[in-house]
């Protein structure tokens, strides 16, 4: 067990992608389910400066391309659960995900107006909290007084969460809508969950 | 059967996340309905990733990356389950059509159907930009007068079948239109033909009746 966390300087892993798929599929599965900084350690510091010279050279800016490297390794860590071993390897998840994110920004810096985004094509990282399939009558009574809680929010944390619940919205593109970063929306989701949560245990 | 596929080049580039979001969407949607593009898309995605992660050329600096780490792994994770959408089903005078699933949340917003000439129905899809989508749907005996196309025009056969004068088509078919290419779209068939089209210019009529509202094109065009 590796105790805090390592950052090897001046040794680049030269290992190609397909060379070290199992550990990486490894790690992130460790991610996955301790969140395990360690572990996500060795992930970033093998893809992150790879991830890094892409961005360079497909956006032609430093501080867009960093931009670019933050959000991908973000999303890989936020959402490493979602990583199917069986679907492809690594170094292919995470190319898609810096796709994704290259093409919608890209659409934004070209300021094309054109609606379609990338969870539209690919949606690698859609998920949601529960299966839709599922929905008791108990559950849907609970919709309906989280409907009428949900009245009582601050009007910012409700447009978030009416776009993200209510029509199926990714946090994306709820971001884009709004013109607000990602994080905003991500943090107002948080905060508006946890109001809620609130709101329905005082309720009972 | 599917015949008509886009061209290697335009499914490379869109396992690259290169092709303009409209012709990106068109594509996305055919290989929701071609799994030999799909597999063909997957190995395309493989070899980009391949590409770029083997370029190992910037070691790992602790002053760029390591506050970056830490503030990625210093956030909260809130979990899902990976979702499966479900394609989205649209109704027209009672039939039903199961749509591709990268059309699903555009066409959550698509206008209403309206009845044009020749048997042909139509609903716009705004997809923003500056091209226009809609789906088309000939009934049995309805086609498009003769046209040319000013700019590109893409169709993608949702359901049924149709031939143009060019070729016939069926479910799946993709095809690009553009200035060289003049043709007559119509079906014959008894449930008549569903197509989602994106052109970036309005069409240009080339036969008979047609041709008068070639100065008002651009009135069916916005």
């Amino acid at each position: 067990m590796l105790i805090g966390i390592t950052l090897e300087n001046n040794k680049p892993d030269v290992r190609k992608p397909k060379d070290c798929a199992a550990e990486m599929a490894a790690h992130l599965d460790t991610v996955a389910k301790e969140r395990c900084k360690a572990s996500f350690a060795k992930v970033f510091g093998y893809f992150a400066p790879r991830l890094r010279s892409y961005a360079l050279k497909q956006m032609g800016n430093e501080a867009i391309a960093m931009e670019l490297v933050q959000d991908t390794m973000s999303n890989v860590w936020q959402k490493a659960h979602l990583f199917n071993a069986e679907k492809g390897s690594p170094s292919t998840w995470i190319f898609t995900i810096a796709r994704n994110i290259r093409f919608d920004m890209l659409r934004k810096l070209k300021n094309r107006k054109e609606d379609v985004c990338s969870d539209d094509m690919w949606p690698i990282l859609c998920e949601q909290t529960a299966d839709p399939k599922e929905k008791s009558l108990e559950e849907k009574v609970t919709l309906q007084q989280v409907g009428e809680l949900f009245n009582q929010l601050p009007e910012k944390q409700k447009a978030v969460i009416e776009a993200i619940y209510i029509e199926g919205k990714s946090q994306q593109e709820v971001a884009d809508e709004l013109e607000i970063p990602l994080g905003t929306v991500k943090s107002r989701t948080r905060l508006a969950l946890q109001r809620l949560k609130d709101m329905l245990e005082t309720h009972d | 059967m599917i015949k008509f596929h886009p061209t290697s080049q335009q499914l490379n580039k869109f396992s690259d996340g290169l092709l303009t979001p409209a012709e990106a969407l068109m594509i996305s949607a055919h290989c929701d309905m071609c799994p030999q593009c799909s597999s063909k898309v997957m190995l395309y995605t493989e070899a980009h990733s391949e590409t770029l992660f083997e370029d190992n050329s910037q070691t790992f600096d602790a002053d760029l990356f390591g506050s970056m780490m830490a503030d990625i792994t210093s956030g909260e994770v809130d979990r899902g389950i990976a979702s499966d959408p479900q394609n989205r089903v649209i109704e027209l005078d009672g039939r039903k059509f199961t749509l591709p699933r990268s059309l699903n949340r555009l066409s959550e917003s698509m206008g209403n159907w309206s009845h044009m000439v020749g048997k042909l129905w139509q609903a716009p899809v705004n997809i923003g930009g500056d091209t226009v989508a809609n789906f088309i749907f000939m009934e049995k005996g309805g086609g498009v007068p003769e046209h040319t196309h000013r700019g590109s025009e893409m169709t993608l056969v949702v359901n049924g079948e149709f031939s143009d004068g060019l070729a016939n088509y069926s479910s799946g078919d993709f095809t690009v239109m553009d200035d060289q290419k003049i043709h007559t779209p119509s079906t014959t068939s008894d449930e008549g033909c569903l197509v989602f089209s994106v052109i970036d210019a309005p069409l240009h009529f080339t036969s008979g009746w047609a041709r008068l509202i070639n100065p008002f094109s651009h009135l069916f065009f916005k």
